[in-house]
């Protein structure tokens, strides 16, 4: 029988009167669906500064995969009249179901290893994944999680809106705090373009969870 | 069996009541029947089994004028001797046909009391009479109103052996279709096993067609779910049965092919581990995948077998994918409208298997646009069908990415939904209310077509229904559709029910009513502060009943919600943590803090939710917080999460650290 869940992960037939198995709790409570995220992405090329307001939000999450999902609102976009959603899909860099090397997207692995180096949180780790791509890590205890995360559509603007979705993030998550910091990458667009959020608690005084059952 | 058609023998749809010349004849029929000579006798009954073969009008119409007692009376009284032996063979053959396919005739036999009398056929002389009593007897077994056979009896078992034994291929043939259809328990299982039945059934492996298919059958049903009666059939003659049964897959009659398959079926959910070979799984759904085009029941049955093959595996449901199975489906569906209702089913339980665990099904089939092939079945007069469509969409929709992308959430889909939570059948209502839990999570708009079909009002009232699956169903609805919902969807809900009607919801004798309820609770005091309100309505009744649950030493999944709810709630302001302390700590008991147990608990989420708790009550930005934390702390739960630093949860071992952290901001050491 499939698994019953909580969060969003891999889903349960109907029974109500047998809990069955549940899946494991996410490596941070924090980084579940409905969570929401705010801060900038730093969009500075070498004609000028510029920062977008960012909000992301999780959608969802099956950690069985590695796998989840959300939206990402860039506000004062100049090329736009709107704030500028977009849909992405991440990939948890959990050993399993994918390693540190994207293997795609146009990015080698010394792309890899440039971006990932940025965080200071991947440095222990560094030397493993340089020498066997770091099969023996367990990410799993790891207080921060590594993901790519890739905008796969606009949801409320078309194609021709002047921005591109062509790159992706790499993207480091503290399981602590819950922040989150990225670097975009696009071989055609500034490099390491930072992105940089922090949880939202939407005028709360703590943190407050939301939850769904997909049967 | 000897056969004569007749242009009496038609299919057209001409009744008793059609013509005058017609009623004339039958009833005429009927006299010939009763008739002392038996000339007269065996041509009425020659005429009355050449009109009804294959004619399932006639079988009907001459039900209904009673002719099956008749011929039961022409068979009971023949003798056993030889001058009787064409009557008997010609009244045995005409109660098959009744029989065939015909639950009614079935029916009709059975009640007619001929049965005893056609089970002493298979002992005649004359091998014609042994022949017909044989078939006629396996058209009865095919039903599932054939007589309950007693395989514990010793008798019984002997005369079993003695059909399978016998040369006559009908006889052996009937002992292998009453194993295949009389053969329910585990325990009957272990009978036949032990009495020698595989052996004997394996025999009938290399014999005719016939003897063939029904060891085919009955082979499924003996070894299904039962791993000792697999092995011990898997070790006969090392492997060389099982493998002759794989062979059998590439028969070239098509039912031969499918039995085969259906039994593979039956050992690979029972013990899996006798296909390691991955050439035979991909084998057997290759040709299951080719079967679904027979149009006969075949079809049918490969539908139904191939959902129950990939039925929770996903090394299977990817292999079906890659072979196509999808888009071989679909086609089927789209270009044959006039499938009967068990290849429907069976297709659309197929589909809705495909799509259970992997994205990439579920988004080929949205872009294949199966959803209109699955609105129209929803409008199917079958419920069977209807809930197989649902099924399928509820599959379909566990896609959070198809959900974002607003795929499901249209009028198109949503009103016919909405219409079958009316349905009279419970399978219906239960399969569509677990397709509108996930269809209602739409991240694309707050527009919601659920909402604007009334679907609140009707998830509020299957809430109170007297079905508790109904129930839970309808709260997990209603707990999804208020996933991140504004305060303006919020309302249109907590209007509508009131804080007593909720409360009754939280102490619902099922705990798994409880735990949607609380889910829907936690959802609903999430957002916008001022929706925390809600648990303050009468007086605080909401929240009251929530610490009185927690206080009653709940089941995990239902004490997780509530903690959220807590968690929420003391997400707010200083009244609302306050509130919060007081579910804590009421005046009233002594007893053992719930919250000490939770943290104690086997669940990682309920001693992370518990901390999570803790963290927002002692939140440093909050006047009051100091004051609480001196509270928990006598009441020896920060000294408690001082013994769980190395929780072997990361996210506990987390929260903790934070909250010891907090707490040394108030002055404590750890």
């Amino acid at each position: 029988m499939p698994v019953r869940v909580v969060e969003s992960s891999t889903p349960a037939q109907v029974s109500g009167t047998d809990p069955g198995n549940r899946s494991q709790l996410p490596p941070s409570s924090l980084l579940g669906a409905g969570q929401a995220f705010s801060g900038t992405q730093n969009v500075s090329n070498q004609q000028k500064e510029e920062a977008w307001r960012v909000n992301v939000q999780i959608q969802g999450i099956d950690l069985e995969h590695g796998y989840l999902c959300g939206t990402m609102e860039a506000l004062n976009v100049p090329m736009a009249d709107t704030p500028v959603i977009t849909f992405w899909e991440g990939e948890i860099v959990d050993g399993k179901n994918y390693t540190f090397y994207t293997g795609k997207w146009e990015a080698t692995r010394e792309d890899d290893m440039r971006h990932w180096s940025k965080f200071p949180s991947f440095s222990p780790l560094q030397g493993q994944v340089e020498s066997d791509g770091g099969r023996q890590l367990d990410l799993n205890n790891y207080p921060y999680i590594f993901m790519r995360w890739k905008e796969q559509y606009f949801v409320n603007v078309g194609t021709d809106c002047g921005l591109t979705i062509a790159g992706f993030y790499y993207v480091c998550f503290s399981c602590s705090d819950g922040s989150i910091s990225g670097f975009y990458y696009d071989p055609n667009s500034s490099p390491f373009q930072k992105l940089e959020l922090k949880t939202v608690n939407e005028g709360r005084s703590g943190f407050s969870f939301s939850s769904y059952e997909l049967q | 069996m000897p056969t004569t058609t007749t242009s009496a023998a038609s299919s057209s749809s001409s009744t008793a009541s059609a013509s005058g010349n017609n009623s004339n004849r039958q009833a005429d029929v009927f006299s010939r029947l009763a008739s002392s000579d038996p000339e007269v006798k065996l041509k009425a009954l020659r005429e009355v089994k050449n009109q009804i073969i294959g004619n399932r009008t006639k079988k009907l119409s001459f039900l209904k004028l009673g002719a099956v007692p008749a011929i039961a009376s022409a068979l009971a009284d023949a003798d056993d001797s030889e001058k009787c032996n064409n009557i008997l063979v010609q009244s045995a053959a005409a109660l098959g046909s009744f029989a065939c396919g015909f639950e009614a005739g079935v029916q009709a036999v059975l009640d007619a009391g001929v049965f005893p009398r056609l089970l002493r056929l298979l002992t005649n002389p004359d091998e014609k009479v042994v022949d017909a009593g044989a078939r006629s007897l396996r058209m009865i077994f095919q039903s599932n109103q054939a007589p309950k056979y007693d395989f514990l009896q010793e008798k019984n078992m002997e005369f079993l052996f003695s059909l399978l034994n016998s040369e006559n291929e009908n006889v052996s043939g009937l002992g292998a279709s009453i194993i295949a259809h009389a053969c329910g328990t585990s325990v009957e299982q272990r009978v036949l096993c032990e009495a020698g039945v595989l052996e004997k059934l394996v025999i009938l492996l290399d014999g005719s067609l016939s003897q063939r298919e029904a060891c085919l059958e009955s082979l499924a049903t003996v070894l299904k779910n039962n791993p000792e009666a697999v092995s011990d059939f898997v070790g006969l003659e090392s492997g060389r049965y099982l493998n002759s049964v794989t062979e059998l897959t590439k028969d070239r009659y098509p039912r031969t092919r499918l039995l085969s398959c259906l039994c593979l079926v039956v050992i690979y959910n029972t013990s899996p581990s006798y296909f390691v070979n991955m050439g035979t799984k991909s084998g057997l759904i290759t040709t299951l995948l080719e079967l679904l085009n027979d149009p006969g029941q075949s079809g049918d049955d490969a539908a139904l077998g191939l959902s129950c093959l990939i039925a929770g595996k996903e090394d299977l449901q990817k292999l079906a994918y890659e072979a196509n199975a999808i888009k071989n489906i679909v086609d089927i569906l789209k270009t044959d409208s006039e499938l009967q209702t068990k290849r429907l089913q069976g297709l659309f339980l197929s589909l809705a298997e495909l799509c259970s665990k992997l994205e990439d099904c579920r988004c080929s089939f949205v872009s294949l646009q199966v959803l209109d092939l699955l609105i129209n079945a929803l409008r199917h007069k079958d419920a069977d069908v209807k809930a197989a469509a649902c099924i399928c969409l509820r599959n379909a929709s566990r896609s959070v990415k198809n959900l974002s992308a607003g795929r499901f959430n249209s009028d198109h889909v949503m009103l016919p939904l909405v219409q079958l939570l009316h349905d009279p059948s419970s399978s219906v209502q239960v399969a569509v209310l677990g397709a509108l839990s996930n269809i209602v999570l739409d991240f694309s708009s707050p527009k919601s077509s659920f909402i604007e079909f009334g679907g609140i009002k009707q998830l509020i009232e299957l809430s109170k229904s007297m079905d508790p699956n109904a129930r839970c169903s309808a709260l997990r609805a209603l707990r999804n559709l208020m996933f991140l919902a504004d305060n303006k969807r919020k309302e249109l809900y907590i209007s509508d029910v009131n804080a007593q009607g909720f409360a009754c919801l939280i102490s619902d004798p099922e705990p798994p009513v409880q735990e949607q309820a609380l889910a829907l609770l936690r959802n609903l005091v999430d957002g916008c502060i001022s929706s925390i309100e809600f648990v303050f309505d009468e007086d605080g009744l909401i929240l009251d009943t929530v610490g009185r649950q927690l206080r009653k030493g709940p089941q995990a999944h239902m004490a997780i919600q509530g903690m959220y709810v807590l968690t929420n709630v003391a997400s707010g302001t200083e009244l609302h943590k306050e509130a919060v302390m007081q579910q804590l700590f009421p005046q009233a008991t002594g007893s053992e803090n719930f919250m000490l147990k939770f943290l104690q608990s086997d669940e990682s989420q309920l001693r992370s939710a518990t901390v999570w708790t803790i963290i927002n009550l002692i939140s440093p930005s909050s006047p009051g917080a100091y004051d609480r934390h001196v509270k928990l702390r006598s009441a020896g739960i920060i000294p408690q999460l001082k013994n769980m630093v190395n929780d072997a949860c990361l996210d506990v071992k987390i929260r903790i650290k934070t909250v010891l952290g907090q707490s040394m901001s108030f002055g404590d050491n750890y």
